[in-house]
C-alpha cells in the first residue's frame, strides 16, 4: 500500500489553497484567497497528480454508489442482471459495474459489510424514485471515473455500511441507526454522504492540472460536483418536507450530523470555517439550533437552510481538502501523520495515494 | 479584509462566464470529456476582459436577486445596491418591473423564498463591491411580461408531461408557480458555470477563481434541486396526473424552450433533461416505481454546460433578429428579461 513517501505526501496535502498559493501567482493568491485559507499554517510545493485526485473521488463514489444500490436495489454495484437495476436504467446492468484495480493501480478489492436484505422497504413513491435515480447516477459516476482513469483506476476498498452507521447513530442519539430501515432513515443516511461529496469535489477541483488532459478531468469533476449538489439539494428538501417543524426530530438529526462533520473537518484543518456545515433546522427552534434571520428589504426575516449549505456570510458552498474529507469518512482517524486513515466507512482505508 | 478578499475572489470567479469567449481547444476538451450527451459548446471569437465578464455575471445576479426579493417581500434591491452607472459602465440604474410578494405562503415556504432572496442579494453585493467603480448599474429588468412572453412561447411546445403553461403565467401567484420561476433561472446558472470551469486560466485557478466558481455553481445546483424536487413531489402527492397538478409540465415546457434557445430540439433539448412523473404502488418492499429526473445530466450522470451566447439567448428569450426564426444566431442584443439588453460589453450574441 502506501509507502513512506506517499504517506508523507498525503500528510502534506493539508490545504488545497496552501497548494494553490505555492503553485504560482503567489501575490495574486495572497490577495484573493478566501478567508478560510488565511490561517493555513504550512504550504508545500507538492501538487497531487490528476490520477490521484480522480482516484480519491472514485473511492468516495464506490462508497456512495454501493450505499444507494443496496438501499434502492438491495444489491451491490457489482451485481449482474438484477431486474431492478435494469428497469431503473443502471449502467452496465447486465454485467455489473467493475470494481477491480487497473493494471497500474495498487490496492486490492475489499469486501462490504452490510446488513442482510438491505433494500429499503420504501413507503412512499417519491423517496423510492429518488433513491433509484440517485443510485443510477452514482453508479454512472463510478463507471465514468473508472473509464477516465483506465489502467490507473483503483479498486473498490473494503466498505462498512453497517457498523459505521451504528456508530454515527450513537453520535446523534439514535440507537442502532439503520439507514436501510425506512424512508426517513434512508434520507438521513443519504444526508450523511451528499454534502460531503459536494465539499470534496469543490476542494479537489482547483488541484487538477491545467494540461489538456487535466482540463478534461476538470470538466468532468465540475459536472459531477453539480450533480452531487443536486443530490444534496433534493435530500435536504425532502427531509424538510417530511418533517417541516422537526416534530419527528429529523431536522435535529441533520443538525447533529452536520455538527459531527464540521467537528471532524475542523480537526483536520483548524483554519477551516467553523462550522463548515449547516443542518436543516436553522429557522426552527430546536434543542440544537436557534432561528436564522436575514435582512430583506430593510426588514429582518426568518430564513431556512432548506435549499443549500453555504458559507453564512458569502453564500457560496463550503469546500474541504482531502484530509478533511478523510477525517470525516474515517471518523477522526486521519489526523496521524504518515499513517493511512482507517475507520468508519473505510475499515481498511482507501486505495490510492490520497488515503 | 476577509470580506474584501472574498468579494474580489468571488467576482473574478465569474470568469466562468467566459465560456462564450474562451478557447476552442478548451471547449473541445469539455465536449470530449463525455462519450455522449455532453453539450458541444459553440465558441465566439470575441475576447473580453475580466471586468466585462464580471459585469455580465452582475447583470444576471441583478435579475435573480430582483425576482426573489420581489417574490419574498414585494420590494427589490435597495438604492445602494443598484448603482448609478457611467458611460462605460452602463446608462444609470434602470427600472425593474416585477410582481408582488407571493400571497398565502406557509411559514416554511416563506422561509425558503427568503433563503433564495438573501443568497442572491448577497451575490449582487459581492460582485458590486469587487467591481467597484467599474460595476455596471442595474439594467432595465422585466420580471412580469418576460415571464408571460416565455410562457407564450413555451405554451405550444409538446413535452412528454403534456399540459400547457398558460400564456398569462405569473410566478407570483402561489408557491407552485414560484417554483416554476426558480426552475427558469437556477438550472441555467448551473450550466453556465459548468461550461466555463475548465476555461479558467492557470493564474485564475491559482488565484482561487475556480474554487469560487465551483462553490457558486454548487449553490445554484442545490437551489435547482430544491425546485425540481418540490415540483416532482407535489405532482406525486396530487396523484401523479398533470390534470391535478400542472406545474411540473409547465416547467418541462420552459425546459423545452431553453433547450431550443440553446440550439437543440424538443426531443433533444440542449442542456436540459425533462422532469418525469414517478409512478408505482407503495410499499416497495421488492419493487420500485419508475425513477425520477431530479438531476439534469447526461448519460454519464455529468451535469450539462452552456456558454454565454446560449445563456443570453435564454434570458433575452430570442433566437434571432430575424422574425420567426427558431435558429439561434449572432446579433441578438436585447429582449425578454432584459428589454434594453445587458449593461456592459457582453450583451450581443456572437453565435
Amino acid at each position: 500500500m502506501a509507502n513512506l513517501e506517499t504517506q508523507k505526501l498525503d500528510n502534506i496535502i493539508a490545504s488545497r489553497r496552501a497548494l494553490l498559493v505555492s503553485g504560482g501567482a503567489a501575490a495574486l493568491a495572497a490577495a484573493f484567497i478566501p478567508k478560510e485559507a488565511k490561517a493555513v499554517s504550512y504550504a508545500s510545493t507538492y501538487v497531487p497528480a490528476d490520477v490521484d485526485i480522480l482516484n480519491f473521488a472514485l473511492q468516495l463514489e464506490y462508497l456512495e454508489a454501493n450505499f444507494y444500490y443496496y438501499a434502492a436495489f438491495g444489491v451491490p454495484i457489482t451485481t449482474a442482471g438484477n431486474s431492478l437495476v435494469t428497469a431503473a436504467g443502471g449502467v452496465n446492468a447486465s454485467t455489473g459495474i467493475g470494481v477491480g484495480p487497473g493494471t497500474a493501480a495498487t490496492g486490492a478489492t475489499g469486501s462490504i459489510i452490510v446488513k442482510s436484505n438491505p433494500k429499503v422497504p420504501f413507503a412512499t413513491t417519491a423517496v423510492a424514485a429518488y433513491a433509484a435515480e440517485t443510485a443510477v447516477e452514482e453508479g454512472k459516476h463510478v463507471n465514468f471515473l473508472r473509464s477516465a482513469l483506465g489502467s490507473s483506476a483503483t479498486a473498490q476498498p473494503a466498505l462498512d455500511l453497517q457498523t459505521s452507521f451504528v456508530a454515527l447513530g450513537n453520535a446523534i442519539g439514535v440507537a442502532n441507526f439503520d439507514p436501510f430501515a425506512s424512508d426517513a432513515f434512508f434520507l438521513i443516511g443519504a444526508y450523511i454522504f451528499e454534502d460531503v461529496g459536494v465539499t470534496a469535489y469543490h476542494g479537489a477541483a482547483p488541484l487538477i492540472s491545467t494540461t489538456t488532459t487535466g482540463k478534461t478531468y476538470l470538466g468532468a469533476a465540475a459536472s459531477i460536483l453539480a450533480v452531487e449538489a443536486y443530490h444534496g439539494g433534493l435530500i435536504r428538501s425532502t427531509i424538510k418536507n417530511l418533517d417541516p417543524n422537526n416534530a419527528n426530530g429529523y431536522l435535529g438529526y441533520t443538525d447533529m450530523i452536520s455538527a459531527v462533520r464540521a467537528g471532524a473537518s475542523l480537526k483536520a484543518n483548524p483554519s477551516a470555517p467553523n462550522p463548515d456545515d449547516v443542518g436543516l433546522s436553522s429557522a426552527v427552534v430546536t434543542a440544537t439550533s436557534s432561528p436564522t434571520t436575514v435582512s430583506l428589504a430593510g426588514t429582518s426575516v426568518l430564513s431556512s437552510t432548506t435549499a443549500d449549505t453555504n458559507d453564512a456570510a458569502f453564500k457560496i458552498a463550503f469546500s474541504r481538502n482531502p484530509q478533511q474529507v478523510l477525517n470525516i469518512v474515517t471518523n477522526g482517524n486521519a489526523l496521524t501523520a504518515l499513517t493511512k486513515a482507517t475507520g468508519l466507512f473505510f475499515p481498511s482505508g482507501m486505495n490510492g495515494v490520497l488515503s | 479584509m476577509d470580506t474584501i478578499d472574498f468579494l474580489v475572489k468571488k467576482a473574478l470567479s465569474r470568469r466562468a462566464f467566459m465560456a462564450g469567449a474562451g478557447s476552442v481547444a478548451a471547449a473541445t476538451a469539455i465536449a470530449g470529456c463525455s462519450d455522449d450527451g455532453t453539450v458541444a459548446l459553440p465558441v465566439a471569437s470575441v475576447a473580453y476582459s475580466d471586468t466585462d465578464i464580471l459585469n455580465f455575471a452582475l447583470n444576471l445576479e441583478y435579475l435573480e436577486a430582483e425576482f426573489y426579493l420581489y417574490a419574498a417581500t414585494g420590494k427589490g434591491l435597495s438604492t445602494a445596491d443598484i448603482g448609478t452607472g457611467t458611460s462605460t459602465t452602463g446608462t444609470g440604474a434602470g427600472t425593474t418591473t416585477a410582481g408582488t410578494a407571493i400571497p398565502g405562503l406557509t411559514t416554511a415556504q416563506q422561509q425558503f423564498v427568503n433563503e433564495l432572496a438573501d443568497t442572491e442579494q448577497e451575490h449582487v453585493r459581492a460582485l458590486r463591491a469587487a467591481l467597484g467603480a467599474n460595476a455596471v448599474a442595474r439594467p432595465n429588468l422585466n420580471l412580469t411580461a418576460a415571464f408571460t412572453a416565455a410562457a407564450t412561447a413555451a405554451n405550444t411546445l409538446t413535452v412528454p408531461s403534456g399540459a400547457q403553461i398558460p400564456a398569462s403565467f405569473s410566478p407570483y401567484t402561489n408557491f407552485d408557480a414560484f417554483n416554476v420561476g426558480v426552475f427558469v433561472f437556477e438550472d441555467v446558472g448551473v450550466t453556465a458555470y459548468n461550461g466555463a470551469a475548465p476555461l479558467i486560466s492557470p493564474a485564475g485557478i491559482a488565484a482561487g477563481y475556480l474554487a469560487a466558481a465551483a462553490g457558486i455553481m454548487a449553490v445554484e445546483a442545490y437551489h435547482g434541486a430544491a425546485a425540481r424536487t418540490y415540483l416532482t413531489a407535489s405532482l406525486i402527492a396530487a396523484g401523479g396526473t398533470t390534470a391535478a397538478y400542472p406545474y411540473l409540465a409547465y416547467a418541462n415546457q420552459i425546459a423545452a424552450l431553453r433547450g431550443l434557445l440553446s440550439g437543440g430540439t424538443i426531443a433533444s433539448p440542449t442542456g436540459e433533461k425533462y422532469l418525469t412523473t414517478p409512478t408505482g404502488t407503495a410499499p416497495y418492499t421488492t419493487t420500485l416505481p419508475t425513477i425520477s429526473s431530479l438531476v439534469p445530466a447526461d448519460a454519464n450522470a455529468l451535469a450539462f454546460a452552456r456558454n454565454t451566447d446560449q445563456v443570453m439567448h435564454i434570458v433575452y428569450g430570442t433566437f434571432s433578429n430575424t422574425a420567426g426564426s427558431t435558429t439561434p444566431t449572432a446579433g441578438v442584443a436585447a429582449g425578454g428579461f432584459f428589454p434594453n439588453g445587458l449593461n456592459g460589453n457582453i450583451k450581443v450574441t456572437q453565435s
